[in-house]
Formats: C-alpha cells, sequence, structure tokens
C-alpha cells in the first residue's frame, strides 16, 4: 500500500505540474478552447486517481474545481482573473495536501475549506446566470455523477477478430451491464451461406446505451479489442434517451436498418428531440468529450514516456562505462589477435556500444523546459503581490542539460528572478515616467555555445547602480574608499558573501544572503556567473554551465607512467621545447611565439622529478584571461572523459578533479588547471614573502 | 552486509605483511583483487598508493605497509588487493588494501578475542579491536573503520621499536602451522 502511494504520489506531483503548465498558457490565451480541454483533463484524470487510492478529501475538492471548467468548457462561465487565481490557489493547496489526505494539519484545513467556499461561490453565481438550470440538480457536482448519458457506440470487429478467441457477444454484454442498451446488428456483409468462412466475422454493432458511467469506462471495455475493430463512443445525450419514445422509434425504423450512421446527423436529431421536449432544460452538449475514434492508436493522451528512478539511470549509466571499457579491450584483443572473424565482431561491439553510449548520455539529459513553470510561477506571484507588471519571455527552452545539473540549478535561478522582479523592475508609476513599456520584461534565454549551456537572464529594469554598490562595499569594509574599480569589478563585488544592496530588506530578496549563494551552487556543478549591467536598461545575469556532469571533452597527456586529462576548453595551443628551457631556469617563464608564457612543470609538482625526457610538450591553458604553461611529457590526443569521483579518501587532493577510465582499463586523472596554477601561485607568493 | 551482521560474524580474513599476522571482520570484506596497475595520485600521502580499475569504478587503494610503518618492498606475485567496505561518518566507502598476502577465514569465537595489550605492543591499540587466539598463536584483529579513517600517516607507536624482534620470531614459528595462503579465500 505504501508504495501505492508513492506512485500515486509521483505521479501526482506530475500532473499537478502539468496542471499548472497548462493554467499558464491558458492565461496567455483565454480563448483556447483545447487549453480548457486540457486543464479539464488532468483535473479529471487526477480526480480519478484521488479517488482511486483513496484521497477521497482531494478528489471531491477536485471534482468541485473540474466543475468550473466543465461549466467553461460549455461556454457557461468565462474565464476570469478570478477564477485562474483560486485554481492557482487551489493547485498550491493540493500539493500540500498530498501527505495531509486527511486534513489533519489545522491550518490545511482552514485554507481547505476557504478554498472550497471560493470555488463554490464561484459555481453558484454563475449557476444563477444560466437560465434556469435543471430543477432537480441543484448542486451541480451530485448531479453530475447521478445523471444518465445516452451514447452512441459503433463497434465493427475486424473480420479476423474471431480467430483470436474473440468473442464480441461477451463485450455486448459487458456493455449492457453498464445501463439499459439498446443493440441493432448489421447483417449485410454476410455473404451467401456456401461463401460462409465460419472463422470470419461478417457483421457489426450499433449500440445506444444509457448509463451513468463516463466515456472512458465504456471505451475501457474494449480495451483488448481496441486495435481489432473500429471503435466510435459518441455521447448523444445528458439524459436517458431510451425512455423517449421518438429516439427509440427512430432506431427501430431507420437507424437499425442504415449502414453508416452520421453522427452528426444523430446529433442533430437528438438535439431536435430536445428542443421539442423540453425548451427548459439546458442542452449541456455538443458531442461531449468529443468523439473519440479509437481506431488508430489509443487515447491522443497515451503514453509516450515512462517512469524511471534516477537510480536506476545511474546504474545504466556505470554500466555503459563498464560496457565501453570492456569493449575497448576486446578490440585491442582483436587486433592482436589476427582473426578477422573476431576483428569483425569486434568492430560491430564498438560501434553498437558507442550508439549505446551516446543513448545512454541522452536519456540523461533533460530539456529546461521543465523547470520552466516554478519560474513562470514566481514571477506571476511576485510581481502580483508587489503590484508590478512582469512578462516572463522564454526563448531556447528545448535546449537539453544533463539532469542533475537542472536539479541544482533550479534555485539560483529563482533567487536572480526574484532580486529581477524585486529590485531590478520598476512599478508601473516610474515606468510610465521613464518612457519604458509599463509592463516590464524578463528574458529567459538558453543556447548552446560549443561545449557549454549559456543561460542569460535579462531584465529591462533600472540596472544595477554601481556608485550603489560602491558605498555600499565600502561601508560593509569590502574594499577601501580609495580603491578604484573597474565596471566589471564593481558588479563582481556582488557575488562576495554577505552582499547585498537592497536598501530595505523584503520578504523576497536582501536577506544578504544572495548573489554568492547563486555563485557558489552554480561552481559546484562546474558553472559560472557573470552580470551585465546598464543603468536604466536593465541586467543580464549569465550562467554558464557545461553540458553533463559526467563527461568532459579533454586533451590526454602522459607523464612518465601516468595519463592525465586536461579539459579541452581551458586548453589553448600546445608547443614542444626543450629539456634545458625548463630545467634551467630561474623564473618559470617560457618565450613561446614571442611571448613570455609563465609555466609550471607538472613534474616538479608531481613529484616526479627525475627523467625528464628530451622533448617536453608545453600545454597552454588559459587561467583568468592569463596563459599558463603546464608541461607534459607527451599528448596522446583528445579523449571524451566520463568523470569518476576519486572518493572520500583523496578529498583534500583538490588539484585533481576526478579520474576517467580509458580504452584498456588504465586510469587517467582528470587535472583541474585552475586550481594547479592557483595553488602554484599562491605557493610561490609565500615563498617570495619569506624572502 | 549490515553492520549490525558484520560485528556478529566472527569469521575473519586474516592477511600478512611481513612477518605480521592480520585480520579484518569478514563482514567488511567484499573481493580480493590481484594486483593490477595502480595509478598514483600526485600530491596525496604516500600511505595512498593510488587508484585502480575495479571494473569500471575508480577504487582507492591503500599501501598498509606504509600506512602500518613497515619499509616498503616491491610487490611480490603475492601480494594482492582486499576490497573493504567501510564507513566514513556514516557513508560507505570501497576502499582496497594492499597487503603482502592473503591467508585464510579464520573462525575466532569471541571467548578467544582478548583485548590488545597495552604495553609491549607494536601498534596504537586504538586499531586493534583485540588479539584473536588461533591454535595458541595470535591474530591482531583491525578495526578496519578506524585504521582507514584516520588522518594520521602511521598507526605505528612512535616510541616502541626494541619489540619488533622478538615479536618476528614468534610469528616465524606460527607461520609454519597456519595452512599455507589461499587467495581464493571469500
Amino acid at each position: 500500500m505504501e508504495n501505492l502511494q508513492e506512485i500515486f504520489k509521483a505521479e501526482a506531483n506530475d500532473l499537478i505540474e502539468d496542471l499548472e503548465k497548462s493554467l499558464f498558457s491558458l492565461e496567455q490565451n483565454p480563448e483556447d478552447k483545447s487549453l480548457i480541454e486540457r486543464v479539464f483533463r488532468v483535473m479529471h484524470t487526477f480526480k480519478g486517481n484521488c479517488n482511486m487510492f483513496g484521497f477521497e478529501t482531494m478528489g471531491d475538492f477536485t471534482h468541485s474545481l473540474e466543475t468550473i471548467y466543465d461549466l467553461i468548457r460549455e461556454g457557461k462561465l468565462q474565464l476570469s482573473e478570478e477564477i485562474l487565481n483560486i485554481t492557482l490557489l487551489s493547485v498550491d493547496h493540493i500539493r500540500c495536501v498530498l501527505d495531509d489526505g486527511e486534513l489533519a494539519n489545522e491550518e490545511n484545513r482552514k485554507n481547505h475549506e476557504k478554498l472550497v467556499t471560493g470555488i463554490d461561490k464561484i459555481i453558484n453565481e454563475n449557476i444563477g446566470q444560466i437560465k434556469s438550470v435543471a430543477k432537480d440538480s441543484p448542486p451541480v457536482q451530485q448531479a453530475n455523477e447521478e445523471r444518465l448519458s445516452t451514447y452512441y457506440i459503433l463497434f465493427r470487429p475486424k473480420d479476423y477478430i474471431l480467430k483470436d478467441g474473440t468473442n464480441p457477444m461477451y463485450l455486448l454484454d459487458e456493455l449492457a451491464a453498464l445501463g439499459k442498451s439498446k443493440v441493432s446488428v448489421h447483417l449485410h456483409d454476410i455473404p451467401r451461406l456456401d461463401a460462409i468462412d465460419a472463422e470470419t466475422c461478417y457483421i457489426f454493432w450499433d449500440i445506444y446505451l444509457t448509463t451513468k458511467a463516463p466515456i472512458t469506462t465504456i471505451e475501457d471495455v474494449f480495451i483488448f479489442v481496441v486495435n481489432d475493430c473500429q471503435l466510435e463512443v459518441h455521447k448523444i445525450a445528458d439524459e436517458n434517451l431510451l425512455e423517449n419514445k421518438d429516439f427509440v422509434e427512430k432506431i427501430d425504423k431507420e437507424l437499425s436498418y442504415k449502414e453508416n450512421i452520421d453522427v452528426e446527423e444523430l446529433q442533430k436529431f437528438v438535439n431536435s428531440l430536445y428542443q421539442n421536449n423540453q425548451e427548459a432544460e439546458v442542452k449541456k452538449d455538443e458531442l461531449k468529450t468529443t468523439s473519440t475514434s479509437v481506431n488508430t492508436g489509443k487515447k491522443e493522451t497515451s503514453v509516450s514516456s515512462i517512469r524511471v528512478s534516477s537510480e536506476k539511470l545511474d546504474d545504466l549509466m556505470n554500466l555503459v562505462s563498464e560496457l565501453v571499457t570492456t569493449q575497448a579491450s576486446l578490440s585491442l584483443f582483436a587486433e592482436q589477435s589476427n582473426i578477422p572473424e573476431l576483428m569483425a565482431i569486434a568492430e560491430n561491439m564498438e560501434k553498437i556500444s558507442r550508439r549505446l553510449r551516446d543513448n545512454t548520455f541522452s536519456i540523461c539529459l533533460i530539456p529546461i523546459e521543465n523547470m520552466l513553470t516554478r519560474f513562470q510561477r514566481l514571477v506571476r506571484d511576485l510581481s502580483q503581490e508587489l503590484g508590478k507588471k512582469i512578462e516572463l519571455k522564454t526563448e531556447g527552452t528545448d535546449t537539453e542539460l544533463d539532469k542533475s545539473i537542472i536539479e541544482s540549478l533550479a534555485d539560483p535561478i529563482l533567487h536572480i528572478l526574484r532580486n529581477s522582479i524585486d529590485h531590478g523592475i520598476e512599478d508601473v508609476e516610474t515606468r510610465k515616467k521613464q518612457g519604458k513599456n509599463e509592463k516590464g520584461t524578463i528574458l529567459f534565454k538558453a543556447y548552446y555555445s560549443g561545449t557549454n549551456v549559456i543561460i542569460e537572464i535579462k531584465d529591462d529594469g533600472k540596472g544595477i547602480d554601481p556608485e550603489k554598490i560602491r558605498s555600499k562595499a565600502i561601508s560593509k569594509g569590502l574594499i577601501d574608499e580609495n580603491a578604484q574599480l573597474s565596471e566589471k569589478e564593481m558588479l563582481d563585488l556582488l557575488f562576495l558573501p554577505g552582499f547585498s544592496t537592497a536598501q530595505q530588506v523584503t520578504e523576497v530578496s536582501g536577506r544578504g544572503v544572495g548573489m554568492d549563494v547563486v555563485m557558489r551552487k552554480i561552481s559546484e556543478i562546474r558553472g559560472d556567473v557573470s552580470l551585465e549591467s546598464k543603468k536604466n536598461e536593465g541586467t543580464s545575469t549569465i550562467i554558464k554551465l557545461p553540458l553533463t556532469l559526467s563527461i568532459i571533452d579533454g586533451l590526454l597527456v602522459k607523464i612518465k607512467e601516468t595519463f592525465f586529462v586536461i579539459p579541452l576548453a581551458s586548453v589553448g595551443k600546445v608547443y614542444e621545447v626543450n629539456r634545458e628551457k625548463v630545467t634551467d631556469t630561474f623564473n618559470n617563464l617560457v618565450v613561446l611565439d614571442g611571448r613570455q608564457v609563465p609555466f609550471l612543470n607538472l613534474h616538479e609538482e608531481f613529484t616526479l622529478k627525475d627523467d625528464i625526457p628530451d622533448l617536453l610538450q608545453m600545454v597552454v591553458v588559459n587561467y583568468d584571461e592569463n596563459e599558463v604553461g603546464l608541461t607534459v611529457d607527451e599528448i596522446i590526443g583528445e579523449y571524451q572523459a566520463v568523470l569518476k569521483p576519486l572518493g572520500k579518501l583523496y578529498k583534500d587532493i583538490d588539484i585533481i578533479s576526478g579520474a576517467t577510465i580509458l580504452g584498456d582499463g588504465t586510469i587517467a586523472l582528470v587535472l583541474d588547471t585552475n586550481k594547479i596554477i592557483k595553488n602554484f601561485s599562491e605557493k610561490t607568493y609565500k615563498m617570495e614573502e619569506i624572502k | 552486509m549490515t553492520a549490525e551482521l558484520s560485528t556478529t560474524v566472527n569469521s575473519f580474513l586474516s592477511f600478512k605483511l611481513g612477518e605480521e599476522l592480520f585480520a579484518a571482520n569478514v563482514g567488511k570484506v567484499l573481493e580480493i583483487l590481484e594486483l593490477s596497475k595502480i595509478t598514483k595520485v600526485p600530491q596525496s600521502p604516500n600511505y595512498m598508493r593510488g587508484v585502480i580499475n575495479l571494473r569500471g569504478n575508480v577504487l582507492p587503494v591503500v599501501d598498509t605497509r606504509i600506512k602500518f610503518g613497515m619499509p616498503e618492498i616491491a610487490d611480490t606475485i603475492n601480494s594482492c588487493i582486499i576490497v573493504l567496505d567501510i564507513d566514513i561518518d556514516q557513508e560507505s566507502v570501497k576502499v582496497g588494501l594492499l597487503v603482502d598476502m592473503v591467508q585464510e577465514v579464520l573462525h575466532i569465537d569471541a571467548e578467544n578475542v582478548q583485548p590488545p595489550p597495552s604495553i609491549g605492543n607494536k601498534f596504537k591499540s586504538e586499531f586493534i579491536k583485540g588479539m584473536g587466539k588461533v591454535d595458541d598463536e595470535f591474530v591482531m584483529i583491525l578495526d578496519i573503520d578506524h585504521v582507514l579513517t584516520t588522518d594520521e600517516i602511521s598507526i605505528i607507536q612512535s616510541s616502541v621499536n626494541e619489540p619488533v624482534q622478538e615479536e618476528k620470531k614468534k610469528t616465524t614459528t606460527r607461520r609454519k602451522k597456519t595452512a599455507t595462503a589461499s587467495k581464493a579465500s571469500k
């Protein structure tokens, strides 16, 4: 049971997210019928799930919500700001209540009651407006469940259906069990007796069913034969038509003989019946829940993806790495063996494992879109709260990132957005005065740039005042009063711990933990943040991220017997130098391309001092806009390194960011060049001080 | 294997470093590997021998000799790596111990385990769980979690050097009795 509830919750969370997303689109296009349809459908599914798993309170709650959208869908209610607000609040409420199904928490209960009253008010107010609602159904929600509906079902099995062992009669029986039904059989296709194949089905059925069950229940009856038949289910009326004499007569006289029943015509006929009989009764429907032609695949919402725990993905990832490694040894062995067959097999294996690897990596990538709903919500709620008008525009939301990066990215971005909304974008008055559009815009843009993904968050607000930062930094003692700082350096001050420029501490931001947290979080995933700002034009926050945490492009090099990988992103150029140039030097400078480049002898750094070869390779890497050379013995080539952590026992070694396993199973260490150079320069700095 | 189980099991894997016989609870032992190529990590303490590739994962290997304050020797055909599952800050971590030779799995009942002598012991007693008695011989049962989580370079007592010779004699006689090394022990 515990397990089932977990599944329910996971699914519920998905549904809630989907719902939220649809609501936002709906807000933008309030006229879009299909969106209302989608909102309704999600709610409906959620309600079903709730009831199935015993969360009746929530089920009932959702039901009331659903009623509102049912009314909107039928055009009886205009979608309003009020409705959207209450729906979003309800969505929040549902999210809270997921862990508290019985409303044990006092606050939840209060909130619940408040929302229920709100929803009921909306429903009741509007019901009052709708002419005279059917006298016998005061609370709409109950009426909906109790009401009988009449469906027209066309069931035309394919001729081979009997060969599969399906007995269509059972299906008809099952339908009959749902309510009162009237079945007409079509026998036109039956050939002459001598031509009959006993195993072929020649007949089909029209069924008129009056039932309380929803359309999905009817479809479920046919669930196992969906692909073996032509099935059409139409709701033709919200009442028991089979008690209507005119209708039954029509069936008996005309419809039973007609081969192809035109649903539209049937609907017209039903409607005319309506009007004749009960003027006052509001016709509920033009083809409710739209006709679902189930002939081609299942419902359009059918599952296109499955839920997999990320643990399993990690396992898969590990297994693939193992496979790739094993495969590399196989290739090596095959090459040495000189058996053509074996070599062919090895080659095939290599192709397959490469594809498998690429696929597995791509599985772990998810589009940025997945976290956007949260942002949209934040912008909406916050701007309302602060009385500002702000629109969040998004671009490149299909850009994909590793799931672990996305997970750790949400909080920093939320923070940046909060800053933009709270401090960046001005209120309506100020904006008008400055001749800006009174509606502020925040642009969220993501795009690929080489092996990086760049996320840009740009607002058109007042920008950051460098002077403000300056005075603040001085008052906090972060910089000297006389310090001359460039604009960029000034902006970088924002990333220092304990810096917050907001004059007033609001609930939203300005709690003193600001951009430094953003910076730290993002550097944890090997990313980088920078700011650009122009006064009165706006601020851009630019986040640069690696594509994945697990693979990096690197330059495979060798120092003595050990392989190292230098991240390719930081490598500028490679030169060949003589040993003397490196060993017989006082100031660790080497002349390359006519420029003096400081260098680091990795032999020395890694205490592998002896036998330095005569010819060394100097890999020039970028370090903070400077170039620094690193000496290695040999360049092997480019290599895609799958990063593996070194583990806790090596937690103090910061110059190595991880290890990777080469094709033949040996381990190469991935260097963190920035750390190496930083450590080195700190060390030499200290030495100078001592002198 | 759960922590509870591992402490209740009275079987120990014994291994040798030089002439000394040590033992670790089998509950902690995952497998025994033949020596493969070890990649040294630069700027790491010298008792950290390096990392090896354990079927696609990186396994750190501790040179037990150096950790235990013994002279470094060249690897032999009998050298092997015992893969252990140890707890560091309540987190289970895999680590390899490079030892001279793996002996056998011993069954030592709790009553045959004596507290480590406080005097004349070469190793700091906090790393020794007890002295196990097998056929009138003693095996040092290690507190593996403790040995590997300490930041100290060596677990050897700094002042004590004399008893080494005596102990060596003892262990040579014992070696004859114990069964010959079986690497394949589980």
